[in-house]
């Protein structure tokens, strides 16, 4: 059962990951230029006739696209993502020089969206017509609402321009002067804003399921048998938390969306500035390679989630779905 | 053992139980029926303090010198975990169904009365042996587990703990016939081996006919009729017990 | 009864949203892209209502015609992608079958990707006016509203007056238009309330990039793109009011959504 399921999940991750590849693949083929150029940028100006036929005949340009298509994917799967055209740099050295910056912003944010949510969720969701609970609903709307980048803006007027006290735009590097501690300086706005926007409502998610857990029948009979209130509510979080991850999985790609802007405002080194910055500049190569990475990343978050329910849910392991 | 002395019960201002008194003795099997909607689940959750919100009762439930509709939560805790334990209609969904069967059973059984995992153990395969329960099934989910099955476990734990009085709401509804019967057959048990006082609510009659030694009969919010099982059954008082008794044969 | 109070003030919040912005160029005595570069940076006065920007024009009347635009952008991008979700959706759910798992599993597959990502792979070819903007938008926005219709489909097919409609002999786009999909308007409708606010969202986030409504025309996002810089130099009005107005719109959407979402519950909790 269990490696049918994982299976499955994987296949579903390909298909995800094809269809990036696709996205990718459309924009070499609609760049202006031929797609030789595309893939080797601003460098192709320099290949001379012989080495020009010689990348005509890796990617089969006078193949059907399909088989184009092929040759491509076989030298992306190797690592091969082409040149950069402004920066004339391999894109995989330039991808790999970001990932970092990203999976720190996305890691840190995510952990204290989650350990914010099931704190905030648990006292609402909990205590059902309370203060909490009823204030909970309402901030996690208007907190929601706000454009993170927006809020971002007002950090920076406030914090940036206004107290001095917090650096208003780039990365800071581990290996600068400042090490840890700077770097610490740069995340706290891009952090802060990513967080407070999105943990209202994550909490308010865990909120409604445990509440609606709450009323499950399990519960009454527990509580009429006089058993600990700290068992019951960690067996109504622990069924809750199902549906929670479910809506994590289900908002992480929009997740994902909104720290690329917010990467792009604070400059914060990332995959998102990258991808954008490619964008404006129509640096092809750079552009697909950020797309692929980032299809890649929220694949494998998927992935994990996938696997947390599967350890949380018994229902899952032992393949009953009823 | 448990006096229960003007008992009423409201929500929202609509009185779902008037007045009711009624008395179990320690040591018998006393059986509330009614039918559904007559609030002898209603009194059943008032005693155990586990009325929906919004529901407000008054009146006396006088259990071991306590009054139960009085008590603080706390104290009201302290009696449930105790001297009670209570057996629901709907056994299928009275575990949490993503916990395995052995935490749950621990808790409602060897933590109640304060025994170590080693000695819930043992005792509980014992038991779970004698019910006709492989000992396997402490490492299975609820899910995996019938709803005939899931009661089995449910007396399991009343075995377990010896309760001065045990609650079974509607206990077989939910269960075939042959389930019934056995079910039944444990309850009587449990009271003639370890003498524990059982309050019984059903709308069966043949149940109360089997099992119970007295009886009390409610009809819409309102005690009509109590006495021995015996008595009532010869010679009953009440119009609305004479109809029910007709209606059975 | 205060959920129904809630319900019609978030309404009307965003009604005189819409009416001011569809009023732009009686409402502001200046052209949303006047320029008077002796007025540069004006603060909030008498003069102009909100101050002026970097090039001297009237930050009202450029929080108005943004407003315009911004709006126009987001409904035109919604009305194509409910046309869209609702083909497939519909398709999906109507047939059914293989048919229906091959169309889901597409979706599912779809729904994963960030459609950022998506979006920003078609701007690098395609920017161009705010049209071409409502477009993208439109085609990577209908997900949701498909698999909403899709399950509402399923459900009502199985519907009495539907399954009494086909023993009649009624003709098949009238069960599918006039009883299938008039009774899923309320689900759909919701989800395109949702889907209204993402669009703003998303055409607001564009533009705030540089990437999105070309620079000459005002959007809410384009003033905040270059608010970016006129808030290190301390012109905080230019940043401020656009997303004051896009929290509020979005603010407003949102509770209305919620209020229509689940009317007996919220009724019970309040």
């Amino acid at each position: 059962m269990t490696v049918k399921w994982i299976g499955k999940r994987m296949v579903m991750g390909m298909i995800v990951l094809l269809i990036v590849s696709f996205l990718s693949f459309f924009i070499m083929h609609a760049a202006p230029g031929d797609p030789a150029a595309a893939f080797y940028g601003g460098n192709a100006q320099t290949l001379n006739a012989a080495e020009k036929e010689r990348i005509s005949r890796v990617f089969s340009l006078d193949r059907p696209v399909i088989a184009q298509y092929g040759t491509w994917l076989a030298e992306t799967v190797k690592g091969n993502f082409g040149v950069s055209y402004k920066e004339g740099r391999p894109v995989s050295t330039i991808l790999f020089e970001r990932l970092p910056n990203t999976l720190l912003l996305f890691g840190v944010t995510m952990f204290f969206i989650i350990v914010g949510s099931i704190w905030l969720g648990t006292a609402a969701g909990m205590k059902a017509g309370s203060v909490w609970d009823k204030g909970l609903s309402t901030v996690s709307i208007v907190t929601s609402s706000i454009p993170a980048f927006w809020l971002g803006i007002l950090f920076i007027s406030f914090f940036a321009v206004n107290l001095g006290i917090l650096p208003s735009s780039g990365s800071g590097d581990i290996g600068d002067e400042g090490g840890f501690w700077d770097k610490l300086r740069y995340l706290i706005m891009p952090a802060t804003v990513i967080i407070l926007t999105h943990v209202g409502i994550y909490a308010r998610f865990l909120q409604e399921s445990i509440k609606v857990e709450s009323r499950n029948y399990y519960v009454t009979v527990a509580r009429a048998n006089g058993i600990a209130e700290r068992v019951i509510r960690k067996g109504i979080l622990r069924n809750a938390s199902i549906p929670y991850l479910n809506y994590i999985g289900m908002t992480i790609p929009s997740f994902f969306g909104g720290s690329i802007i917010v990467e792009s405002l604070f400059s914060w080194a990332g995959l998102g500035q990258l991808t954008v910055k490619s964008v404006i500049t129509k640096d092809f190569p750079l552009l697909m390679g950020g797309i692929l990475l980032t299809g890649l990343i929220v694949v494998v978050s998927l992935f994990v989630i996938d696997l947390i329910m599967y350890v949380v849910n018994p229902r899952l392991r032992k393949g009953d779905v009823r | 053992m448990l006096k229960v002395d003007h008992l009423s019960i409201e929500i929202g201002g609509k009185q779902i139980v008037d007045k009711s008194s009624f008395f179990v003795p320690r040591g018998k099997i006393t059986s509330i029926i009614g039918e559904s909607g007559s609030g002898k689940s209603m009194t059943v959750s008032a005693l155990l303090g586990i009325l929906p919100p919004g529901a407000k009762a008054t009146g006396k439930a006088v259990f071991n010198g306590k009054n139960l509709i009085a008590v603080s939560d706390k104290e009201m805790g302290e009696i449930r975990k105790a001297h009670l334990f209570t057996i629901f209609q709907d056994a299928a969904n009275s575990f949490n169904s993503s916990v395995k069967m052995r935490h749950q059973l621990y808790e409602f059984s060897g933590r109640r009365t304060g025994d170590s995992s080693q000695q819930f153990q043992m005792k509980m395969k014992a038991i779970l042996d004698e019910l006709g329960l492989s000992a396997e099934i402490v490492e299975q989910y609820p899910f995996e587990l019938s709803g005939g099955m899931l009661q089995r476990c449910m007396i399991a734990c009343a075995l377990y703990v010896e309760p001065d009085l045990l609650i079974a709401d509607e206990p077989t509804s939910a269960l075939d016939m042959v389930l019934q019967q056995e079910f039944i057959g444990l309850l009587k048990r449990l009271n003639e081996k370890q003498g524990t006082t059982i309050l019984l609510i059903t709308h069966d009659l043949d149940i109360v006919a089997e099992a119970a030694h007295e009886m009390i009969v409610m009809r819409q919010g309102e005690v009509v009729e109590t006495g021995n099982v015996m008595t009532v059954f010869e010679r009953p008082e009440h119009p609305y017990t004479r109809r029910l008794l007709e209606s059975r044969f | 009864m205060r959920p129904q109070k809630a319900l019609t003030f978030w309404c009307a919040v965003l009604g005189i949203i819409v009416i001011l912005t569809a009023c732009a160029s009686f409402l502001s005595s200046y052209g949303p892209n006047d320029m008077n570069l002796d007025e540069v940076y004006v603060s909030p006065g008498e003069d102009h209502l909100l101050g002026t920007d970097h090039l001297g024009r009237d930050v009202f009347s450029r929080l108005l015609e943004g407003g315009k635009v911004t709006l126009t952008v987001a409904s035109v991008s919604v009305l194509l992608s409910l046309v869209i979700g609702i083909l497939y959706g519909g398709i999906s759910g109507y047939v059914g079958g293989a048919v229906d798992t091959v169309m889901m599993r597409f979706l599912e597959a779809l729904i994963t990707i960030p459609s950022l990502i998506i979006i920003l792979a078609f701007q690098a070819f395609m920017q161009g006016g705010m049209w071409s903007m409502a477009l993208i938008i439109g085609i990577t926005g209908w997900l949701v509203t498909a698999r909403i219709v899709r399950s509402e489909f399923i459900r009502l097919k199985d519907a009495e007056f539907v399954k009494m409609a086909t023993m009649f002999g009624t003709p098949i786009w009238k069960i599918l238009f006039g009883h299938m999909l008039r009774n899923s308007v309320p689900a759909i409708f919701i989800v395109t309330l949702f889907n209204f606010a993402g669009a703003i969202f998303i055409e607001v986030s564009l533009s705030f990039l540089g990437i999105g409504v070309p620079p000459a025309i005002p959007s809410w996002g384009n003033m905040l793109y270059y608010a970016q810089n006129d808030i290190l130099i301390g012109a905080w009005w230019i940043g401020l009011f656009p997303g004051v107005m896009i929290f509020v719109t979005i603010l407003a959407i949102n509770f209305i959504g919620e209020a229509l979402k689940n009317p007996e519950r919220r009724r019970l909790d309040a």
